[in-house]
Parts: C-alpha cells; structure tokens; sequence
C-alpha cells in the first residue's frame, strides 16, 4: 500500500508540479525511482540546518561538513527502505544524530586525558572543568565573541546524551516528539533530559545570562 | 492551584516563554522565585538560539556528489571487494580440500562397488598357479570372467588352447580399472616378450602363454 502510494507520489511529482513544491515525502519516492534532482532538492533543503546541527555537537567545522554529506548519502542510499511513518526531518536528524555521537564516542576513545578531567557530573561521567568567564570584555565584537566560544564549549562539555536533546531543542527548534521520535526516546525522558541539560548550562553560561 | 514545580515544569516544557497560558502568568507574577527561573529559562533560550548559525560550504553539493559516485561504483562492484575477494578464496579453497577429502576416502572410485561380502571372498579365493618353469602345457587359471571391452591378446599357447580374452583368476581385481594385462607369449613359435608397461597400482595379471603359466603379479607402476 505504501509502495503504491509513493508510486504515485513519484508519477504526481514528474508531472504537473514543480520540484521545489514537492513535500520531502514526495521527493523521496522520486530519490527511489532514481530521480537525482529530487535528490539534490532534499540536499538543497537540508544542508544548512544539518551541517549546523552537527557543528554544534562536534565544535569542528571541517568534521561537521563531512558528516553532514555522509548524513545525505545514507538519505540516498537507503531511500528505498525509508518508510513515511514520520517526518522527513525526523528521520534525517535521526541519522545525523547518530554520525555525531558515533564520532564523539570515536573522539572519547582516543581523547588524551586533560588536567580538568577528573570532574564526573551526577550520572558519573567525566567531565572538563569549564568554570564561567566572568571577565568584563570592553569590545562589542570580542564579546560576541567570546559568548559564542563559550556557548560552544558549554554545549560540547555536556554528556552526549543531553547533548543531542538540547540542540535539536534550543538550536534546532524541534518539538519535544520529534526530538523523541529523532532519539528514539520516550517523550518524558526527553523532557527530563533537556531539563537536566537547560541546568548544566545555565551554571557553565551564569555570566552571559 | 499549581504548585511552584509544576509551573516550572510549565515554563520549561513551553515552546516558546511567550506562549505561557494565563495561569502560569498570573503564577510568575505573584512568585518571584518562579519569575526568576522563567527569566533565566528565556535567557538561555536566547543565547543558545542567537548563536551564529554555520552554513554549508559553496562546495558542498560537488563534493557530495563526488562522494556518492565514488559509493555508487563501491556498490557496483562490491562483489570485487577484499571482502569478496576473501569469501571467493575460502569457498574455493573449501572446494579443494572436500575434492580431495572425497579422492583420498575413495568417494569416487568404482573399486568401492566391487568389493566382494566376505563370503564371496572366501568363494572366490584363488587358487594358487603352480609355477612351473618348463613346462609344456599351459593349465590356465580358473576362468572368473572375461573382459570384452579392452583390446584383446591373442596369445598362442604352445600345443593348447590360445587364449583370445584377458582371462581374470579368482580374487584379481578387473584389468579395466586403469591397469594393463601383460602379456609375454609367444606369436606362433616365437616367444614374444612383452614390455612390462603397467599403469596404476592395481594387481595386475600376469599372463605367460609360453613357457610359464599366467600368475598374479602384484602391485606395479
């Protein structure tokens, strides 16, 4: 049935309507059926906000574009198995959700151990010291500055799995069900996370509050 | 009424701080603990959501596309891969070993079929061939069968009868298995010596129409 209607989908989209008025669902089945510039419009979609996402859970620009390009290929590759249960959107974050913690957990693996270390957070996990800034900064462009160096550190000093939750929530502006869909979490553990999260960073961010 | 945790579940859970309902406002309002936390809780809504959005780089789709041709060909020929390559040599390898496994063991030989109940052996067990050097007649073995299907011999047998099929004693495995009869004789009054050619490690016979009568010989190469 769902074949069937993607076909049809497929057949709407390679006929009267533009490309750029297909909904991500349509343009998936037009990926299934080979349709490359249906593929380039989902890319053309996407990229912005996934390369930006997973910037703000790695910190590392050039890592972030890579991953973000690895996301669309496993968009292409697999777009025959993709099923419109959720949002498109969904199922993207979902997958770069789990590049960028597969690369912080390869990046904790070979972490070399800072003085700051032997901090460990409720949950046990080890944590960077981080203390807040409290420096008066004089100059308007230093001060934006040094709040965005120090957002992204905030960000990338919290456990990963508060992590992902507060950026596609603060950053990305999903809805707590799509963050719990994304996640693949109950909505109340992502609710409680999230909230644990807003707690660490408002300690980390008291100066810039 | 709402408890304070319950308003600051409220404002945390809210999607935006100035969609908060009435009741939650009037509560913010009247509890300075709770406005402070709404007041902290939109601060850092503020500067977690202002920060400089990246974007992607110009080149972006180029080297996408780039990467998903270089993964389309990958696809392609996956089968090519050290991966594939590794499971095309263990399946081969595997296919050797059982090939020969089955040789060693016997699996293909006919020689398996053959192999006489042990009563049938002791039916068919030969007699001995006296050797007689000199002697005049030629007394043949026991005739078990006669194989028709190699070139026959015709061997002269002084004064006898001449043998016109490879003649098999009792117990002789079958000449056809890969071996050769050998045959000294003689042609008319001559004696004939037959080199001894022998394929194979079968027990051959040994068959002398002249002066020796047949006898068995073993095991030859």
């Amino acid at each position: 049935m769902a074949a069937v209607t993607h076909q049809a989908q497929a057949i709407e989209l390679s006929g009267s309507r533009s490309i750029e008025a297909a909904n991500d669902h349509e343009l998936l089945a037009a990926i299934r059926d080979g349709d490359e510039v249906a593929f380039q419009e989902i890319v053309r979609r996407y990229r912005n906000p996934i390369t930006n996402f997973v910037y703000r859970m790695l910190d590392d620009y050039d890592r972030s574009v890579e991953l973000a390009q690895e996301t669309f290929i496993r968009v292409y590759t697999s777009a025959s198995r993709y099923q419109a249960n959720y949002s498109f959107s969904t199922y993207i974050y979902r997958i770069a959700t789990n590049l960028a913690i597969s690369e912080l957990r390869k990046r904790k693996r070979r972490k070399v151990v800072s003085l700051f270390s032997p901090f460990a957070n409720d949950d046990g996990e080890a944590i960077e010291l981080d203390p807040p800034d409290l420096k008066v900064l004089q100059d308007e462009a230093l001060i934006e500055n040094e709040r965005r160096r120090a957002v992204a550190r905030a960000i990338t000093s919290l456990p990963e799995k508060y992590r992902a939750a507060i950026v596609l929530r603060d950053v990305e502006g999903l809805s707590y069900d799509q963050i719990a869909e994304t996640l693949k979490l109950s909505e109340g553990t992502v609710k409680s996370r999230i909230n644990r999260a807003r707690n660490l960073l408002k300690e980390k961010l008291s100066a810039y509050i | 009424m709402r408890g304070c945790n319950e308003i600051r579940q409220m404002i945390d859970e809210a999607d935006k701080p100035e969609l908060l309902s009435f009741e939650v406002n009037q509560h913010i309002r009247r509890c300075r603990d709770c406005e402070t936390f709404a007041d902290q809780r939109a601060g850092l809504r503020t500067l977690l959501a202002s920060g400089t959005r990246v974007t992607a780089p110009i080149n972006f789709d180029a080297v996408l596309n780039a990467r998903l041709a270089e993964v389309k060909s990958r696809r392609s020929f996956a089968w090519l891969s050290s991966a594939g390559y590794l499971r095309l040599g263990a399946a081969t390898a595997g296919l050797v070993v059982m090939i020969f496994a089955a040789q060693y063991t016997g699996l293909f030989s006919r020689d398996a079929e053959r192999v006489p109940a042990p009563q049938d052996m002791a039916a068919v067990a030969p007699k001995p061939v006296p050797l007689r050097p000199g002697a005049s007649t030629v007394e043949p073995p026991e005739v078990q069968h006669v194989v028709a299907s190699v070139p026959r011999a015709t061997i002269g047998a002084r004064g006898g009868t001449p043998i016109g099929a490879r003649v098999m004693p009792r117990g002789y495995s079958a000449a056809e298995d890969g071996g050769v009869v050998l045959v000294r004789g003689t042609n008319g009054e001559m004696d004939v010596p037959m080199p001894t050619v022998s394929v194979g490690a079968q027990p051959l016979l040994y068959v002398s129409a002249g002066k020796q009568p047949a006898r068995g010989v073993g095991a030859s190469f």
